[in-house]
């Protein structure tokens, strides 16, 4: 899942999580497609981000998949002898893969 | 390490000039709370006279590492439900951060993710103040802003060393200052007559296992740690995931498929504080 300004946002795009209005009730649930209608009348009420399935939007300077892979194994070098923290970056690991698929893969 | 270059900056660190001074009103909480009669109107209406710290307050507790269903919009609810320990420690935190947030917004970054982690530990294991451990994890590494703060000169300097060598932040404190920021952060808890729930965890997060009365929370913290470095959360100083303590781990009973769990929560979690801090960041940048 990804977390979108709502300028980014376009149809097609699903809610990965439900959008709450500052009183905290629910205007749209999980799972919705957005429509050219829907995202006009976010921003009419002024909802500032969205966190939809996949990781539809490409943000400029951000990394790649495989430099944020590498980047985790760099960071667990220096224990690297200890199973239980192996087996955690494993699983970093493979929930990054998932989440940087498209179609909602990481479900 | 020579002792006495060790008990010079061992002096500065305690005597602390620029860290803010911990607001008059935690003492006069303090105070409060030991009177029996005290409510929590009246403790509600003494911290709301200071208008930002109030602010502040409301803000962290509604921050998602508390994990509140609601939103908690007054002081009385966020006393009744947080309980005066919390609070206090909070206001302190508060008012540190204010400095932390200018100073270091990486380390904050860190900072709340760490309490984030804990909270969901200490949910998952179910210990009885799952906010206490928050609050342990928020504060954690306060010894390397006092560090930053009072001995600018070996800040620099460790910084240079752990990359240089290319090794950790804390190898690099205890070689320079033959101390190291968990005691730091310790000393300074224990100044501000924190409880020993926080104090513990602060001073072994990195060696838990001489935590005496407060083993869980101090592997609860010790581990989070290590998670949200592992997540590249935030920048604590050096990129390493530290080592593992093993009793700790034994203690926290976690079992593989434990993991996965944790991890979505987590990650749910820290969706919500990235926005936390990030409003910190750009309120930054529109000052600038």
């Amino acid at each position: 899942m990804q977390r979108i300004l709502m300028a980014q946002a376009g149809p097609g795009m699903i809610l990965a999580k439900e959008i709450l209005n500052p009183d905290g009730m629910v205007l749209c649930g999980a799972g919705t497609p957005l429509t050219p209608a829907l995202i006009e009348r976010l921003i009419s009420m002024d909802i500032v981000d969205v966190t939809v399935e996949g990781h539809p939007v490409t943000v400029e300077g951000e990394k790649t998949l495989k430099e944020e892979l590498q980047e985790i194994d760099l960071r667990f070098q220096r224990v690297e002898d200890m199973a239980p923290l192996m087996y955690l970056k494993k699983r970093i690991q493979a929930k990054l893969v998932a989440s940087r698929s498209f179609e909602g893969a990481a479900k | 390490m020579d002792e006495q270059k060790r008990a010079q900056f061992k002096k500065v660190l305690r005597e602390i000039k620029n860290l803010p001074t911990l607001p008059g009103i935690v003492a006069k909480l303090g105070k409060m709370a030991e009177d029996p009669d005290t409510t929590t109107e009246q403790m509600g209406r003494v911290i709301s006279k200071d208008h930002i710290l109030a602010s502040k307050l409301l803000k962290l507790v509604n921050s998602a590492f508390y994990g509140f269903p609601q939103r908690i919009s007054s002081l009385n609810s966020a006393i009744i439900l947080l309980g005066f320990n919390v609070i206090k420690s909070l206001i302190i935190s508060a008012s540190i951060f204010e400095v932390m947030e200018s100073q270091d917004v990486e380390l904050w970054e860190h900072s709340l993710g760490c309490a984030v982690v804990c909270n969901v530990l200490a949910r998952h294991m179910g210990v009885k103040d799952p906010e206490e451990i928050s609050t342990a994890g928020l504060i954690h590494d306060i010894g390397k802003v006092a560090i930053k703060m009072e001995l600018p000169r070996e800040y620099a300097m460790i910084t240079e060393l752990s990359q240089e060598k290319k090794i950790s932040r804390l190898e690099a404190e205890r070689e320079i200052l033959g101390l190291d920021h968990a005691e730091v952060g310790s000393w300074l808890a224990k100044s501000w007559n924190l409880p020993n729930k926080l104090v513990e965890p602060i001073a072994c997060h990195h060696d838990p296992q001489l935590a005496k009365e407060e083993q869980q929370a101090s592997a609860i913290v010790h581990f989070a740690n290590i998670m949200i470095r592992g997540l590249g959360y935030g920048h604590a100083g050096d990129i390493w995931v530290p080592p593992l303590n093993n009793k700790a781990w034994k203690l926290l009973a976690l079992a593989p498929a434990d993991i996965d769990p944790l991890l979505m929560e987590i990650e749910e979690k820290l969706w919500d504080v990235k926005g936390f801090s990030l409003d910190i960041q750009s309120k930054q940048e529109g000052a600038a």
